[in-house]
């Protein structure tokens, strides 16, 4: 059946969508982008003065570190909540409080990010619900402003991913064997010898995809950032932003966006390796 | 001398809801001995061992392991361990380390000598050179010597085994029945197996308990079960039996057999339970313990065969009882030997049973089948 399917010539045809989408939409500005970046904007001829700039200037430095730091620390923060999470829903609840809580985690993504991150504006901002609540209780006499914070970008970020680390780490746990784990305690094992030599194992791919997106998601956000962040949130995308659009520095913008593109990239790679992992596999 | 006990369960009760899954328990279990616990598929069986084991909460009632009070102990501190029905071996780790992954736990053993007890035991269950070996890499029989392994290498009283066989196909299983006995008097530790497969709960054990219902109905040796079934549902169960509904008790032979009526057929019979003349029973008979002669003979019944069921070492001959003032045929096993007799669908034959020490017959009160067989 399958062996047909495969020799049939009418496939790509079912595949041109996808190809038209990977190739017009994602290889074919990518490849431009590269080129735009190597070019000088004035003369046109082919320098590395935009990657030039990068290394030279401290502020872009800076804000690239704190962005690719930042990043890293909320795709550890969301873990660190999505992992319990999901074990609790796949491994301790019964099946309704699982449909429930599982579609509690969904429900929020039916609505844009944009609106989203708007209701967050309305609860934190000076004169926002949680600053008007603190006032009501006697906590505080005036108004506090909650936005505009490195704090408040994390919470963002982190209610922004979260259901992309929740979902594939669900899905792993969900496919491990309860036996398994009381197995691990039939032979001696505790609640954390447990959960490091045969959950976290089994669940590896399933975190590793979670971390991936996750991580992918939080190094190229700007709507979240900017509106929670403000002009201090020093994200990188920001940068990239005021080139192309304020600036109408194409040529270093794109210099910025293979920057990010190639950190990024390297640090999927690097913690593939380190685990130990595929991404053919864990994908 | 009396016999050391390895694991004692006494009154023991699960209930979820109003549902009583095992329903006031109470057995023995001989250390170094092979014991089953028998019963169909939702009988409770699983739950007690699951109750040993650690893994559910009992309602009601006490276990000991080697004397110990077991109930307060967590999972992992029990002196049991458990070969799962799907065996639950690990697959993210190889051979070694899934029978190493016990004695890790335990913590001050060094690694050769975790090894070398590893090795041991591997060794013992004849799983020798595949140690680097992932689970997925190696064979069913060879994953069922791995969990064998790997609770084995922790010396635990009490090994048990919930249906580990049932996974595998005919033949394997076959030769792995055989060897786990063979392991078990090896090693002497005592094994505590649960099965729905009375061919495998016969064939090991030294004592079976069967189980229905969450309620225990017997335990005894295999041997005993057989022939002396001590309720109705062991008859029924164990072995292939005859059955015959709504006999009558004629009289009382001895303390133990009665004789009892079947549509005219009288027949003595061994009483399961205590028996009146005029109880309506049923009667049990074993296909194999039925005597089958050609032509008319005396003593005996007359028959005529109906069906002749070829199996080999033996044939299955259905045979209608002329003499009965009702429609009675029974199932007769006969052993092809040298003297078995040439027959044909058609023929006449004598048929005689009950005349041995042995019984052949077990009579119980009657009981509505579950399902309206006939005959």
């Amino acid at each position: 059946m399958l062996e047909k399917i495969k020799n049939s010539k009418g496939l790509m045809l079912v595949l041109v969508p996808h190809l038209v989408w990977i190739g017009v939409l994602f290889v074919l500005p990518h490849i431009k982008l590269f080129g735009l970046s190597f070019v000088d904007r004035r003369s046109g001829e082919v320098t590395l003065g935009n990657y030039m700039k990068f290394f030279e200037s401290e502020l872009y430095r800076d804000v690239f570190m704190h962005t690719a730091l930042f990043a890293i620390l909320v795709t550890l923060i969301t873990l660190a909540i999505a992992f319990p999470t999901a074990f609790i829903i796949t491994k301790i609840l019964g099946k309704k409080m699982k449909a429930a809580l599982l579609l509690g985690i969904v429900l929020p993504y039916w609505i844009s990010e944009l609106i989203r991150v708007f209701a967050w504006m309305v609860l934190l901002r000076e004169t926002g619900v949680v600053s008007y609540m603190l006032q009501a209780i006697g906590v505080t006499s005036q108004n506090i402003e909650f936005l505009y914070q490195n704090g408040t970008i994390v919470i963002g970020l982190v209610y922004t991913s979260i259901l992309f680390m929740i979902i594939p780490i669900m899905n792993s746990l969900d496919s491990l064997d309860n036996s398994l784990i009381e197995a691990s305690y039939d032979l001696g094992g505790n609640f954390w010898s447990t959960m490091k030599e045969i959950i976290i194992p089994h669940a590896a791919p399933g975190i590793m995809v979670g971390s991936v997106m996750v991580f992918m998601l939080n190094l190229g956000n700007y709507v979240t950032v900017t509106l929670l962040g403000g002009k201090n949130s020093l994200w990188f995308t920001e940068n990239i932003y005021n080139q192309f659009i304020v600036r109408f520095n194409h040529n270093q913008g794109a210099a910025f966006g293979v920057i990010l593109l190639t950190f990024s990239v390297l640090v999927v790679w690097i913690s593939l390796k380190v685990t130990g992992q595929d991404m053919a596999e864990a994908m | 001398m009396t016999q050391e006990i390895d694991v004692s369960v006494s009154n023991l009760t699960k209930q979820w809801g109003d549902v009583k899954a095992v329903n006031n328990v109470s057995f023995d279990v001989p250390k170094g001995s092979f014991f089953s616990v028998l019963g169909p598929s939702a009988s409770g069986k699983t739950t007690v061992l699951r109750m040993i084991a650690g893994f559910e909460t009992p309602t009601a009632g006490d276990m000991f392991i080697g004397g110990q009070r077991i109930n307060d102990l967590p999972a992992n501190k029990r002196p049991c361990n458990l070969v799962f029905q799907r065996l639950a071996l690990f697959p993210m780790m190889n051979v070694i380390d899934n029978v190493t992954f016990g004695l890790r736990r335990r913590g001050g053993i060094d690694k050769a000598e975790m090894e070398r007890m590893a090795n041991d035991v591997l060794a013992r269950v004849d799983m020798k050179g595949l140690n680097e070996r992932k689970i997925s890499q190696i064979s069913g029989g060879q994953q069922q010597r791995v969990a064998l392994a790997r609770s084995l290498v922790l010396d635990p009283t009490v090994l048990l085994l919930d249906e580990p066989l049932s996974a595998l196909d005919l033949k394997l299983r076959q030769d792995m029945k055989l060897e786990l006995k063979r392991l078990q008097a090896r090693m002497g530790t005592t094994f505590m197996y649960i099965t729905h497969d009375q061919t495998i709960a016969l064939a090991m054990s030294d004592t079976i308990a069967v189980i229905n219902f969450g309620k225990l109905e017997q335990v005894a040796s295999p041997d005993t079960l057989y022939r002396e079934p001590a309720t109705h549902f062991v008859a029924s169960f164990v072995g292939e039996n005859n059955r015959w509904n709504n006999g009558k008790v004629v009289e009382l032979v001895d303390e133990k057999t009665c004789r009892v009526d079947f549509g005219g057929i009288l027949s003595n019979a061994r009483m399961g339970e205590k028996l009146q003349p005029g109880d309506n029973i049923d009667l049990f008979i074993r296909p194999e313990m039925i005597l089958l002669k050609p032509g008319k003979q005396k003593p005996g019944s007359l028959g005529k065969i109906k069906e002749i069921n070829f199996d080999g070492s033996h044939s299955l001959v259905v045979v209608d009882l002329v003499e009965s003032k009702i429609p009675l045929s029974i199932n007769v096993k006969l052993q092809h030997t040298e003297e078995t007799p040439e027959i044909a669908i058609g023929d006449t034959v004598t048929l005689s049973w009950g005349r041995t020490k042995r019984p052949a017959a077990n009579a119980f009160l009657h009981i509505e089948p579950p399902t309206d067989e006939e005959e």
